[in-house]
């Protein structure tokens, strides 16, 4: 049956012998190379591939007051997240969750498009969830598949300190903000970092590090375990930072600005440290913490009393006579001034074809430097500033740090403004301005702009005479040197005579300010701006000596009228807070 | 009609059965690793390899005690029967999108395509030791073309084209093997590769040159082989309709394989975690279980077409040799059996059937390693698989049965 014959010749069977083991050899060929030559690629590919990383954030460094007390904590908050390839049916889930919770279902598909990060990353839904919350979740779970909580450390504010301007706020990286950071290795999306204040400032201390942990993963991305072969890495917290700050006193000056505009700080001119600082209206340090919504935000940036602007390091106001001790400074390093010769005061001073009124407008009468800081006339420095150039007066306020930055440490810091002529002649051209720009400045008018921190500072050089270290908020080893106005000793004393003055004599402008109590002498000058946008600010600085301690003090009070009588007021109370503490502490 | 007496047991090629249980027994302890983790029985891979095993021994029996003049006589009623069986499953429900598989009221569903590749191998060799071949002329050969091209044809509509493919490639080496001269057989496939270069301009301009060159070598006459080259250059022409003609996930896979970075979560994916798999495997494998990418199912189809990934992984490139000297040691006795058949039905069955052989463990070992498209083929005695697993082991009996010489 089978009839016809193989006729297969050698040479055919032995091409396709040779064939067969051909293929043979050229796949054994290609596992060697991928099994052998590239086995160390594909191994390390084999363990990222079933190895997923979590981060854990680390807990920042605590902010403390001078004396330990806590002012800025963490606190432990319960965010919902979903792994987006575990989820099933988002929107029916987003749904679901919405109820749960009570939110609306639009604002948790939002944030799911703001914080996703990738398939198998947890992605943030909601955040401050309460335990009612957590418990409706937890028992319909079944229904949300993929949907986890977890908790996050967040800040707060145990002793309600309100200083939002000085602690600043952290904000969560985003992808355009991960973009412009200096080390972007550092962090990654969805970590915290400083955005203002000292929390921006001290980024470096407080930041910590984060904490990863390891979980084997299979290929729907579920965890089955964590994987053995890797250490997790604990998270480290932040270093604590502790501040100048002094607790009592801070809450004490920020009740006295409830419902006013302005500036209190009040220093240790010693050791340049802030111990208490105010800018009001402020906002709560927490409006940053959690997600703002929009009518949120809008309302407190289009606020007319700028809540967010800090007053004392961005704001930059017209000083007034508080600048006055500049003018004398500048006068008595004249060889040829004589502090005792008197000067008469008309309440006017005529200048070319223009009037210069004195704040007084009856007149002071005959009055020597003293005498004329102790009131404030503006005459006597309308005619004794004559004998001075624009650059003598512009050197001694730049010797004070005016116009330009104290260097303290917190950012956005404003430099103020002393005009010089060539700033003058650019504004108002080569012939547009007068030396009667001298007259204003002599009396903190016209040009000049000045920041609260600025006026801090220049009150705790004079304090001290000019040795006084830079201004700050933290203690830290290495302060910016300090600006040191070098003057004679008679015109240290001459400059403390004239705001000793100032509080004790009878007409003195400041007295007001002088709580009257033994031993706590006190020196200061009252100021009121000229506004041109509205009323006068009220200004009172100075500072007080008491048990071989300074505390130093600058009030700033918006449209308030007259230094002498809203400002001093305000400062005696705050003098008044320090002696009570002070009894308390050696107590 | 069996007849016993005739079956000399010294003659039986045992050792083609011994490679093939070799085989399979390696298989089972890769499906072993892979199957502790199952919830049931059923779902078990291991379990479920075991219980074909049985069927395929009953089939390899079977087909091993068929007298080899039945099967010769009744060569064309079986391919007959095969191609109305493969056509059946258009009539049933799909499954997965494809017309593969026919419910034949078991637990398991039965892919009559698998068997196709069978009943096209022996009506093929009947046909070719039944006429001599005069392969010059394209009529003498039209109809082993047919009778291959037609189930392919409905194979590839089911669609599974790694099957057809297999099937349509058994015809070379049984021309071969009856006496056609290679020159020819590379006229036969030159079209199909004028086809695939054309969508790249070098590749068939270098292809160009490669014809004629042959052309020119093969002292063909002037004009047969101007006709010749630009009958390719036509066909060249018609690989872009033939291209918009595939259905998206043949395109798919066809673009995957020229670029696999392009999606690694969607076609590439398995080439992508099969070599990742087989590469950290290297020297001798991860161990018994401890397959990383297997046992966390970063592997798709791990059990059936991508069971070489689990054993290159836990038992490292040395499990890879030696299945692969198995293989080829299977496969080059299947060969000298053909060679050394007394009759050209046996000779012509046992190399086809062994090309099957060969072009499914090559086709499958080199998709795993990434060195050609992903092909739905699964690999001999090995991966789990019911119809497939029956279906080898019915070769095995064939193969033994046409290895014994003696003419009944």
């Amino acid at each position: 049956m089978l009839k016809s014959d193989n006729l297969v010749s050698s040479r055919q069977f032995f091409i396709a012998r040779s064939f067969a083991w051909f293929m043979m050899l050229l796949l054994g060929a290609r596992y060697f190379q991928i099994q052998i030559v590239e086995h160390e690629i594909y191994r390390l590919k084999s363990n990222t591939n079933r190895i997923r990383k979590v981060n854990k954030n680390a807990p920042r460094g605590l902010i403390l007051a001078r004396d330990g007390e806590i002012l800025v904590d963490n606190y432990p908050v319960y965010v919902l997240t979903a792994i987006p390839g575990e989820m099933k049916d988002k929107g029916s889930q987003f749904k679901l969750i919405a109820d749960y919770i009570e939110s609306d279902s639009s604002i948790i598909h939002s944030n799911y498009k703001k914080y996703y990060r990738g398939r198998f990353i947890p992605t943030r839904l909601a955040k401050d969830m309460n335990f009612l919350q957590l418990g409706n979740l937890e028992e319909n779970k079944l229904n949300l598949e993929g949907v986890y909580y977890d908790q996050i450390p967040e800040r707060f504010f145990p002793n309600g300190v309100r200083a939002a301007h000085l602690f600043g706020y952290v904000k969560e990286i985003d992808r355009s903000i991960r973009k412009n950071l200096k080390n972007k290795a550092a962090y990654e999306l969805g970590d915290l970092v400083g955005w203002s204040g000292l929390e921006k400032q001290y980024e470096a201390f407080l930041m910590g590090q984060r904490g990863t942990s390891f979980y084997e993963v299979n290929a729907s991305g579920r965890e089955v375990g964590t994987a053995s072969e890797l250490d997790d890495t604990r998270p480290i917290p932040g270093n604590n930072i502790r501040t100048t700050i002094d607790l009592q006193l801070q809450l004490f000056c920020e009740n006295l600005m409830n419902d006013k505009k302005g500036v209190i700080l009040v220093g240790d001119p010693l050791s340049g440290g802030v111990l208490a600082a105010t800018s009001a209206p402020d906002y709560s340090p927490d409006f940053f913490t959690g997600l703002i919504t929009e009518s949120n935000w809008k309302d407190m940036s289009t606020n007319q009393d700028k809540p967010l602007l800090n007053r004392y390091i961005q704001g930059t106001y017209i000083p007034g006579s508080i600048v006055k001790m500049i003018t004398q400074a500048a006068l008595l390093k004249q060889d040829n001034f004589d502090k005792n010769n008197k000067y008469h005061c008309p309440g006017f001073y005529q200048f070319g074809d223009r009037i210069f009124g004195c704040w007084f407008t009856e007149g002071h009468g005959s009055l020597n430097l003293v005498e004329a800081m102790s009131v404030s006339c503006d005459v006597y420095f309308y005619k004794t500033v004559t004998e001075l150039s624009l650059e003598n007066l512009y050197d001694t306020f730049n010797q004070f740090g005016f116009g330009s930055k104290t260097n303290i440490d917190i950012p956005n810091e404003a430099s103020g403004l002393v005009p010089d002529k060539s700033y003058m002649s650019k504004r108002y051209g080569k012939s547009g301005w007068s030396r009667g720009v001298l007259l204003n400045l002599a009396i903190g008018q016209g040009e000049l702009l000045v920041t609260p921190i600025q006026v801090l500072n220049y009150i705790n050089l004079l304090s001290t005479k000019g040795s006084s270290p830079n201004s700050h908020f933290v203690f830290v080893d290495n302060l910016p040197q300090n600006v040191k106005p070098e003057l004679s000793s008679d015109i240290w004393s001459n400059i403390h005579n004239g705001l000793r003055s100032a509080i004790i004599s009878s007409n003195g402008t400041g007295k007001k300010s002088d709580p009257n109590f033994n031993d706590f002498l006190v020196f200061g000058k009252t100021g009121t701006a000229e506004n041109p946008h509205g009323d006068n600010h009220a200004w009172f600085v100075g500072w007080a000596d008491y048990n071989e301690k300074k505390y130093s003090i600058v009030i700033l009070l918006e449209n308030a009228g007259s230094g002498g009588a809203v400002a001093a007021p305000l400062a005696k109370k705050v003098f008044e807070k320090i002696i009570e503490n002070s009894r308390f502490a050696s107590r | 009609m069996i007849n016993f007496k005739k079956l000399n047991i010294i003659e039986t090629p045992w050792k083609i059965i011994f490679s093939a249980s070799l085989l399979s027994s390696i298989g089972l302890v890769a499906l072993s690793s892979i199957s502790y983790q199952s919830p049931s029985i059923v779902q078990n891979p291991f379990f479920k390899q075991l219980f074909f095993l049985i069927f395929a021994f009953a089939g390899f029996l079977i087909a091993f005690l068929t007298p080899k003049y039945l099967i010769h006589k009744y060569a064309y009623v079986i391919y007959s029967l095969g191609i109305v069986l493969v056509i059946l499953p258009f009539f049933g429900a799909t499954h997965a999108g494809t017309y593969r598989w026919l419910n034949i009221g078991l637990p398991f569903n039965f892919q009559p395509s698998e068997f196709a590749k069978i009943f096209t191998v022996i009506a093929l060799a009947r046909y070719l030791s039944d006429n001599t071949i005069n392969i010059q002329y394209f009529k003498s050969i039209l109809i082993p073309i047919l009778i291959a091209l037609f189930p392919s044809l409905v194979v590839l509509n089911q669609p599974d084209l790694g099957t057809a493919l297999v099937m349509i490639s058994v015809i070379f080496p049984m021309l071969y093997w009856s006496g056609a001269r290679p020159f020819y057989l590379f006229l036969l496939v030159a079209p199909i590769l004028s086809i695939l270069t054309a969508f790249n301009v070098i590749a068939f301009s270098i292809w160009a040159l490669i014809i004629a060159a042959v052309i020119f070598y093969s002292n063909t006459k002037i004009i047969s082989g101007a006709g010749y080259f630009f009958g390719n250059v036509f066909f060249g022409l018609l690989s872009r309709p033939i291209w918009d003609m595939l259905n998206p996930y043949q395109q798919n896979r066809v673009l995957t394989f020229i670029y696999p970075e392009k999606d690694p979560l969607g076609a590439a994916y398995q080439i992508i975690q099969s070599k990742t798999a087989i590469g950290s495997g290297g020297l001798f494998g991860k161990g018994w279980g401890e397959g990383t990418q297997t046992h966390l199912k970063f592997l798709p189809v791990q059990e059936s077409d991508f069971i070489l990934s689990v054993i290159g992984e836990e038992f490292g490139f040395i499990a890879i040799v030696v299945i692969l000297i198995i293989f080829g040691y299977l496969i080059s006795s299947i060969i000298r059996n053909s060679f050394l058949s007394k009759d050209k039905f046996s000779s012509l069955s046992l190399i086809g059937l062994g090309s099957i052989l060969l072009a499914h463990v090559f086709v499958n070992t080199a998709m795993t390693v990434g060195l050609i498209p992903v092909k739905g083929l699964p690999l001999p005695f090995i991966s789990a698989g019911g119809t497939f697993l029956v279906t080898s082991y019915l070769m095995i009996g064939l193969i033994m049965r046409f290895s014994i010489n003696y003419s009944d």
